[in-house]
């Protein structure tokens, strides 16, 4: 469905002085800085899978996303979605495909929202037919009716989204891009999107790629993610594979009561495993003592027998690693 | 030609709807109109006032530099009227992002920037101009036969064509320096020029308007057909030509531009 080749995209501008004096200069200067903003990336995406494209701002999510849909040219490679590639036959690839940018829409701002539909309706050639079957989806998982009438610009950010969200699936599209469908929306409005593009995807097949910073958009839509940082591709795979490579590392915590006898266990022999498997911290203000721990390889039971071997437990905490942890470990490099 | 039936059930389409939206602020839409009828008015005393002094100016009378002055509104508030879009795309849309929404419809780029606006300012010109052309045909000044009439309205819409291409080729820089719409403010002030006989201005001027940003093409060399006797193919073919010229190069300027596109961050 969505073959990606080796794209790169490299924006030229010309380099800037600081301070008045540098702006006088860089008028004169010929000095360009170039900038890879997607850097040598290829994927691959089936129809119907939904897949989560994230990394931190700048990392050229965006970028990618914008070569898919034609709005950009990219420097090297090539992609195709559908056989079309977007650079060559941009109109012919914008039938196939719908967008929405969270932060910006395509409504018709100051029309009644049925309006932009009725355009869209004819922008695309969709027939009498298939619009009002299109019609009859959208208003059940997107509840249009309650505002349909209403002018774009009196809609609430989650009505809009929800509009928007209808307007790009207008025309049944192969592809769906969501560029941050969920930015600042509260959760009842979130759990709806979530809930729309599950049905789309379920009912029409309907190819979802997805980038978001919002980490439940991931851990409930998608399968499969891409993880990109400074224009590369850093991991391609499935959401759980993530979480069992990376997310291996388990934290306890324990509040005891003899802070002073902890330094006694012998680690490395009471847990069977090597120093590298494990950090311990203490914190001697609260009595608290943290053990992070791989925890295919290391029973969380050995830890806490060993302490309340020394010392009394008040209260005990067994955490698994957030997705977001890990994410966060992979855009800061530590992994 | 289903393709034209097409973009022509389009262009209806999403012209009524960016008329519902302007009728909705009704004052605007009138203060504009008047407006602009204000400048035309001055430009027309302004006229008058110098030529009270100057009976004549290189050979031409009064009456026929008003037709001339007339006749140049007319491409000119084609133009005005239907394509002033391009104007947003030379000082915002490129710089904002805001281009993305044309590169997402499955529909020609410069139909969709001409679609989007209406100008009714330019409704003012157009009148202006229609009564200039029929107080000269009034006073005689005019040669007026099947003809003539015929190469009116093929003078004018190539006028048209000269000034769009003008306008596409400036705004289309946007695309190297995000905003260009100094340079196509610059470039289009030039088409004042094309109101007077270019026989007035240096030499400098005179080649500048007439072929490096041909005004000189849309109001003064066809004017000069229906004023005096002068071969169609010299003045109204001439026009055709250039214009056809024009729009090719801007146009491919723009096709050009648009695979240089870059959008904007988030």
């Amino acid at each position: 469905m969505i073959q990606v080749t080796h794209i790169s995209k490299e924006f030229v501008s010309p380099k800037k002085y600081p301070g008045l004096k540098g702006a006088v200069k860089g008028l004169f200067s010929n000095e360009k800085v170039r900038k890879t903003a997607v850097d040598d990336i290829s994927f691959h995406i089936s129809e119907g899978e939904i897949v989560g494209y994230i990394g931190s701002n700048g990392a050229g999510k965006s970028t990618t996303i914008k070569m898919m849909t034609g709005i950009l040219t990219p420097t090297t490679g090539q992609c195709l979605i559908n056989g079309i590639d977007p650079s060559k036959n941009r109109m012919e690839n914008a039938q196939n495909i719908g967008v929405v940018f969270g932060q910006r829409t395509q409504l018709w701002w100051d029309l009644p929202l049925s309006e932009s539909f009725t355009i869209l309706k004819e922008i695309y050639n969709v027939s009498e037919e298939d619009y009002k079957s299109r019609m009859d989806f959208l208003n059940e998982v997107l509840d249009l009716p309650e505002f349909f009438d209403r002018p774009v610009r009196t809609l609430s950010l989650g009505q809009r989204m929800r509009a928007d969200l209808g307007a790009a699936l207008i025309h049944n599209p192969k592809v769906l891009y969501l560029d941050e469908p969920t930015i600042g929306l509260d959760i009842v409005v979130k759990d709806k999107i979530r809930d729309a593009i599950r049905q789309i995807n379920a009912q029409y097949r309907t190819t979802v790629i997805l980038t978001t910073h919002d980490i439940g958009d991931i851990e409930e839509l998608c399968s499969r993610i891409i993880i990109i940082d400074e224009g590369k591709k850093i991991y391609d795979g499935g959401l759980e594979e993530l979480k069992n490579t990376y997310g291996a590392v388990r934290k306890v915590t324990m509040e005891v009561r003899r802070m002073e006898r902890i330094s006694e266990i012998d680690w490395e022999n009471r847990l069977h495993a090597n120093s590298s498997l494990f950090t311990v911290q203490t914190d001697s203000e609260k009595n608290l003592l943290t053990v992070s721990f791989d925890k295919n390889r290391i029973q969380v039971s050995d830890i806490i027998s060993s302490v309340m071997e020394v010392s009394d437990v008040k209260d005990i905490q067994i955490q698994e690693t957030e997705l977001s942890e890990i994410v966060k470990a992979i855009y800061r490099h530590r992994i | 030609m289903q393709k034209l039936k097409r973009y022509g059930r389009l262009y209806r389409v999403l012209v009524s709807q960016f008329l519902k939206t302007i009728l909705q602020s009704r004052v605007d839409f009138f203060i504009g109109l008047l407006g602009f009828f204000f400048t035309q008015i001055m430009g027309i005393a302004f006229l008058y006032l110098v030529f009270e002094q100057i009976p004549d100016l290189q050979g031409w009378t009064l009456d026929q530099l008003i037709f001339i002055y007339g006749f140049a509104q007319i491409p000119r508030g084609i133009d005005h009227l239907f394509t002033d879009n391009i104007w947003m795309v030379s000082w915002w849309m490129v710089i904002d992002g805001d281009f993305d929404r044309y590169m997402l419809r499955p529909m020609n780029v410069f139909f969709q920037v001409i679609c989007e606006k209406l100008q009714p300012d330019a409704l003012g010109e157009l009148l202006v101009g229609m009564i200039l052309i029929f107080l000269s045909i009034s006073k005689g000044v005019l040669i007026v036969d099947a003809a003539h009439i015929l190469c009116f309205f093929i003078s004018v819409s190539a006028g048209a064509v000269i000034y769009t291409s003008i306008k596409l080729f400036f705004a289309t820089i946007a695309f190297w320096v995000k905003q260009s719409g100094p340079f196509l403010q610059v470039a289009y002030n030039l088409a004042d020029f094309a109101k007077y006989p270019t026989e007035i201005y240096s030499k400098g001027v005179r080649f500048l308007i007439t072929w490096v940003i041909p005004f000189a093409f849309v109001a003064y060399l066809p004017a000069s057909y229906f004023l005096i006797e002068k071969s169609a193919l010299a003045t109204i073919g001439l026009e055709c030509l250039i214009a056809l010229i024009f729009w090719i190069v801007a146009y491919s300027f723009f096709r050009y531009g648009i695979s240089r596109y870059e959008s904007a961050g988030n």
